[in-house]
């Protein structure tokens, strides 16, 4: 890697990870959330999609994942399998109240990141490691449901109208998916057309990389440090 | 890649052992940078290589606000003070909300000790509606950086007028933040009696620099509207 890429990387990773974004359901949202009692579907569908589309630990795997997809069949095959993955922990780890640190939970989403990029890289065919890519995706996002079912659920949720709004938030994440999605395909279909992409896909996965790790960091560090579950 | 099955497996690229060790290697450590260097000094109050504190970046560090309950009272209803009783007439100027959070915004807080006791009354001269004035009147310890700071917030709300009275919670500073939203100028007119100082200007809780006791006019000797 050529040292402005190893700037281009750092500076990148700062600016994703940069604490001012950090992905949780906070302020009037959270007040929202514990005050609402009884179904409230609409709501609890635009939080799902907002926490979708401004989680950037979630997009940058999906970024990784649709990095070297070049058809529509298996950009849908993959993200299916993601899809099933979280709302599988989302829907069960909220009702039957498991959940473990969102910290540990997001320190591995950030691996995940790193996971994926190390692949795209052609890392683990190298260390004569293969993990079937679907059982990897679909595994990721087990955790991933798992993530935002810990978060959900340290909002206090009330009983009444759980489920309802429970599988509209998760509908509402779905929907922020496929927008955030459509968006990153947009750009990553151009991308691959030009001259650049050739050049810049080692560097673009070193980034992923990065980001991956320094999230990870970030959240390992919030386990030990912070008070806070 | 044109064979079905092979589609499943995405395309990876190939790069050499070196430089994928380079990358995940340095991906470690600068991602390990980060986080001991930035981010633990920066979030957790934590600075294992020191860069936090010779960058600056521990500053940012600052723990959750306590909040005080402010409905409650303590402590006896006749108190004495060492300090000498105090009257004082403020005259704060504000432009019109198109004068920007520099001319319409300003807050103005006065010194109080633990149990100290002021009577207030504050009308805002010039106002054409009677909810042009955005108010949050409220109080807050002055603490080092990365000590926790204690407040305690009394109302927020809008209107042209507020009297009443105040027993400081703690050691700290008293006041309003005042916001014009009218389209004229008006004149926050504040009269103070009670055991307190006035806060110097520049310093937190007077900010804009604003002098007590003089007209309007020369109350705020920094700033002039349309600057």
């Amino acid at each position: 890697m050529k040292p402005y890429q190893l700037l281009l990387a750092l500076g990148l990773s700062l600016l994703i990870a940069s604490p001012a974004f950090a992905h949780a359901i906070g302020g009037s949202d959270a007040q929202f959330v514990r005050n609402t009692v009884g179904a409230d579907p609409f709501p609890f569908l635009y939080l799902g999609a907002k926490h979708m589309v401004t989680g950037y630990d979630h997009l940058l795997f999906l970024l990784g994942v649709i990095f070297f997809l070049y058809r529509l069949k298996d950009v849908l095959l993959y993200v299916t399998l993601f899809s099933l993955g979280h709302s599988t922990t989302l829907l069960l780890g909220v009702l039957f109240d498991f959940g473990i640190s969102a910290h540990l939970v997001d320190m591995v989403i950030g691996l995940s990141v790193s996971y994926k990029a190390f692949e795209n890289l052609g890392g683990f065919r190298k260390i004569g490691f293969e993990l079937d890519n679907r059982i990897a995706v679909g595994g990721f996002g087990l955790v991933h449901g798992l993530g935002l079912a810990t978060k959900l659920q340290d909002l206090g949720l009330n009983p009444d109208g759980l489920l309802p709004n429970l599988i509209a938030f998760n509908v509402g994440v779905e929907i922020g998916q496929l927008i955030a999605l459509s968006l990153i395909l947009v750009v990553m279909t151009f991308w691959r057309t030009t001259k650049s992409f050739g050049r810049l896909a080692i560097a673009a996965n070193a980034c992923l990389f990065l980001a991956g790790i320094v999230l990870a960091g970030e959240q390992l560090a919030g386990y030990f440090l912070s008070g806070a579950k | 890649m044109s064979e079905d099955p092979q589609t499943i497996a995405p395309v990876q690229l190939k790069v050499s052992g070196k430089t994928l060790a380079l990358i995940t290697g340095g991906g470690l450590v600068a991602g390990a940078l980060i986080v001991l260097g930035a981010i633990m000094p920066a979030e957790f109050n934590t600075d294992p290589l020191g860069i936090g504190k010779l960058s600056g970046i521990a500053r940012l560090w600052a723990p959750d606000e306590k909040k005080v309950d402010t409905n409650t009272a303590g402590g006896p209803l006749a108190r004495e003070y060492d300090t000498p009783l105090r009257t004082d007439v403020i005259e704060i100027p504000l432009t019109d909300f198109l004068g920007g959070a520099k001319g319409s915004e300003l807050e103005y807080k006065v010194a109080m000790k633990q149990g100290a006791t002021l009577v207030y009354e504050w009308e805002a001269v010039g106002a054409k509606n009677p909810d042009d004035i955005g108010f949050d009147f409220h109080g807050h310890t002055t603490p080092e950086p990365g000590q926790q700071m204690t407040v305690a917030s009394y109302k927020a709300s809008r209107g042209v007028s507020q009297k009443g009275a105040l027993t400081a919670p703690f050691d700290g500073i008293q006041g309003w933040q005042f916001s014009n939203f009218g389209d004229g100028a008006v004149v926050i007119r504040v009269k103070l009696t009670g055991f307190y100082d006035l806060v110097p200007a520049g310093k937190e809780g007077n900010l804009a620099g604003i002098v007590a006791n003089v007209p309007a006019a020369q109350a705020r000797p920094d700033f002039k509207p349309g600057q």
